[in-house]
C-alpha cells in the first residue's frame, strides 16, 4: 500500500515533535534545551499549517478570479498567535540564560541546578 | 451584561500599561481593579449564566457562571490582600504593572469557554509569573523562574497538539468539543492542564516554585495564579462526562501526595507549597463545588504565606526555638484551623460539602487526606509565642491584608451554612484531633523525603510517562 502524501507528512511533523521533546530531555547544556524546544515547537507548528491544507491549497484571499480548494485559515490565524507567544517566550528565556551565564559559563544545567537549589 | 463584562476583562491590561505611564498612580490603580474583580464576581452570583459569542462561528466563546464567580472573587480577594500588604513597601511600578497583567489574565481563564483563548491566557500567565518570580534578579530566582517557565511551555505544546486534534474532528476549539475527541487528543490537553495546574506527579514544578518567590508574589502564585490551571479541568469535568472519573482519580492522587512531601517537610514555606498540590486535589476531587473550595483555600493560603513573610525563620525547628509574636500566632491559628476544617471558619463548610458531594469509597480517601492536612498544621499550631514589644520585619499593610483575608474567610460561611450540623461538627472535630495526635506521636522523627523528581529533567521526563498513562486511562 502506498502512503498518502499527508501520512508521510504528518509522520515527519511528529517525528519533527519527538525530536525536540528528547533533545530537552537529553541536551545538558541549558541554551540546547532551549533550541530543542524550538524544534518542538516548530512541529507543532507545523502541524496546524498540515491541518489547514487538508481541504485545500489555495491561499484563502478573497479575489475576482477563485478557483480550487481554499486551505482552511482558521488554524493559520490562530497557530500565528501562537508563534509569537512562542517567540516571546524564547526571547525572555535567552535572557535569563544571559544573566544565567555570568556565573555558570558552561551552563549545565545539572551544575545551575546543583548550585541553585536549597 | 455582555458590555459591562468586556469591560472589565480589558480593565487590568489596560490600567496596568497605564499605571507604567503614570508610576505615582500605580497601587491605587492596581486596588481599583481588585475592587472591580470583586465587586464583578458579586455581582455574578445574582445574575443568571451568561454565554458571550465575539464575532462569528470560530472565534472566542465566553461563559460565565457562578464557578467562575467564586473563582474571580477569589482572584480579587487576593489581589487585593497582596496590594494592601505591599501598599507602603516601595514596590515599583513593574511589580504592580506585571500583578495587574497576571490578575487579568488569570480573569481571562476564568471566563473562556474555548482552547484558543485558554492557550493565550495560560501563555501570558506564564510570562507575568516568570517576570514576578525573577524580579530580585538572583541567581537563584532567575533559575526558578526559567524552570517554571520552561516547564509550562513545553506542557503548553502538548496542549496545542491535543487542541488541534480537537479542530480536526469538530471544526471548532469549544471545550465541548473534547466529548467525542481521540483519546490521544484528551490525553495530550489533560496532560498540558496538570503540568500548569500544579497536579500529580507533573506538577511537583510546584514546591520549588512556590517556596523559592518573595512572599507576596508566593502569596499571588498559589493562592489564584494555580488555579487557572485548575479551573479549565473543573470545567471540562463538567462539560464532558466522560473525563470526569479521570479528574476524580487525579485529585485524590494529588490530594495524597501533596499532603505526604508537606508532613515530612520542615521548610515552612515549602510545607505552604506542597499543601497546596495537596488542596488542588480538593478542587479537583468534587468539580461540582469545587469554586468554594478554591475560595476558601486561596483566602487561607494566601494568608498562611504572608504570614510566613513575616516570622523571623523559615524552619520549622528555629521557629519551635525562637517564640514568635502572639498577635502574629493568633491569625496563624486562625488560618490553620480553617485549612484543617475546623467549625467557625468557612475551610469548614467548603471540606463539608466537598465530602458530601463523593462516592463512599472517594469520602473516605478524602478522610484520610484531611487527617493528613490537620497532621501538616499542627506543626503551626504548636509554635511557641510570647508578647513583644515590636516587630521588626513586618510590613506596613499587613494587618489590612490580613483583616480583608480572615474576615473573608468568616463571612464565606455564608455559602454553605446548612454544614453546620452536629454530626458534621463532630467530624471535623475528630479529622482534626485524630491529625493533632498523629502529629504529637510522628514529632520525634525525621523522615527526609527524596527530591529526586522534582530535579529538572524530571519534571520534563515524567510528562512523557504521564502522556502514557493519561491515554491508557482514557482509553479504558
Amino acid at each position: 500500500m502506498l502512503l498518502g502524501k499527508g501520512t508521510v507528512l504528518e509522520a515527519c511533523v511528529f517525528a519533527t515533535v519527538l525530536c525536540g521533546f528528547f533533545g530537552i530531555i537529553l541536551k545538558r547544556n541549558l541554551m540546547m534545551k532551549i533550541i530543542s524546544m524550538d524544534v518542538m515547537s516548530t512541529g507543532v507548528i507545523a502541524y496546524y499549517v498540515l491541518i489547514a491544507s487538508r481541504g485545500g491549497l489555495v491561499t484563502p484571499i478573497l479575489a475576482n478570479n477563485q478557483n480550487g480548494n481554499y486551505a482552511d485559515p482558521v488554524p493559520q490565524a490562530v497557530i500565528l498567535t501562537a508563534i509569537v507567544i512562542g517567540f516571546s517566550i524564547q526571547a525572555l528565556m535567552l535572557v535569563g540564560v544571559m544573566k544565567l551565564a555570568h556565573d555558570n559559563p558552561t551552563l549545565e544545567t545539572s551544575e545551575i541546578e546543583q548550585n541553585n537549589t536549597p | 451584561m455582555s458590555t459591562l463584562t468586556i469591560a472589565w476583562i480589558t480593565l487590568p491590561f489596560f490600567l496596568g500599561f497605564i499605571s507604567y505611564l503614570f508610576p505615582r498612580l500605580d497601587r491605587y490603580l492596581s486596588l481599583g481593579v481588585a475592587i472591580a474583580s470583586t465587586s464583578y464576581a458579586l455581582l455574578l452570583f445574582a445574575k443568571p449564566p451568561l454565554t458571550l459569542q465575539l464575532l462569528d462561528s470560530f472565534s472566542v466563546t465566553l461563559l460565565i457562571d457562578q464557578l467562575s464567580g467564586f473563582f474571580i472573587l477569589t482572584n480579587g480577594l487576593v489581589t487585593a490582600a497582596v496590594i494592601l500588604y505591599c501598599w507602603r513597601s516601595g514596590k515599583t511600578a513593574f511589580f504592580y504593572m506585571q500583578t495587574l497583567i497576571l490578575h487579568g489574565s488569570v480573569n481571562a481563564v476564568f471566563i473562556c469557554a474555548d482552547f484558543i483563548s485558554l492557550y493565550v491566557a495560560l501563555e501570558v500567565i506564564g510570562i507575568a509569573a516568570f517576570l514576578l518570580i525573577a524580579y530580585p534578579r538572583t541567581d537563584r530566582s532567575i533559575w526558578v523562574g526559567l524552570r517554571y517557565l520552561f516547564t509550562s511551555n513545553v506542557a503548553m505544546l502538548f496542549y496545542l497538539v491535543g487542541v488541534a486534534l480537537v479542530y480536526q474532528v469538530h471544526h471548532s476549539f469549544a471545550f465541548a468539543g473534547l466529548r467525542a475527541a481521540p483519546p490521544e487528543a484528551i490525553a495530550l490537553i489533560v496532560l498540558g492542564l496538570l503540568t500548569k495546574g500544579g497536579i500529580f506527579v507533573s506538577g511537583l514544578w510546584l514546591p520549588l516554585t512556590h517556596s523559592e518567590s518573595e512572599t507576596p508574589v508566593s502569596a499571588l502564585l498559589s493562592g489564584v495564579v494555580v488555579k487557572a490551571g485548575v479551573f479549565p479541568l473543573v470545567r471540562c469535568a463538567l462539560l464532558v462526562e466522560e473525563i470526569e472519573p479521570i479528574i476524580r482519580i487525579f485529585g485524590i492522587g494529588t490530594a495524597f501526595l501533596g499532603v505526604t512531601y508537606a508532613v515530612f517537610e520542615t521548610d515552612s514555606k515549602r510545607i505552604l507549597a506542597s499543601s497546596t498540590m495537596s488542596q488542588l486535589g480538593w478542587i479537583l476531587v468534587a468539580p461540582t463545588v469545587g469554586g468554594f473550595y478554591a475560595l476558601t483555600h486561596g483566602l487561607v493560603k494566601a494568608a498562611l504565606f504572608l504570614i510566613m513573610g513575616s516570622l523571623p525563620s523559615r524552619n520549622i525547628k528555629a521557629l519551635q526555638q525562637q517564640p514568635i509574636h502572639s498577635a502574629i500566632w493568633i491569625v496563624l491559628v486562625g488560618a490553620s484551623l480553617s485549612i484543617s476544617g475546623f467549625p467557625l471558619f468557612s475551610g469548614f463548610a467548603a471540606k463539608m460539602l466537598t465530602l458530601n458531594n463523593l462516592t463512599l469509597w472517594q469520602a473516605n480517601a478524602m478522610n484520610v487526606a484531611a487527617v493528613g492536612t490537620a497532621i501538616v498544621y499542627a506543626k503551626f499550631i504548636v509554635l511557641p509565642h510570647q508578647n513583644q514589644e515590636q516587630h521588626k520585619n513586618l510590613q506596613p499593610g499587613f494587618w489590612v491584608a490580613m483583616v480583608l483575608l480572615i474576615g473573608g474567610l468568616l463571612v464565606a460561611n455564608a455559602v454553605y451554612y446548612e454544614a453546620y450540623t452536629l454530626s458534621n461538627i463532630t467530624k471535623a472535630i475528630a479529622i482534626i484531633g485524630a491529625g493533632w495526635l498523629i502529629h504529637y506521636l510522628l514529632q520525634r522523627f525525621a523522615i527526609k523525603l527524596p527530591r529526586v523528581l522534582e530535579q529538572f529533567e524530571h519534571l520534563i521526563g515524567v510528562m512523557s510517562l504521564m502522556l502514557i498513562l493519561l491515554f491508557w486511562m482514557v482509553l479504558a
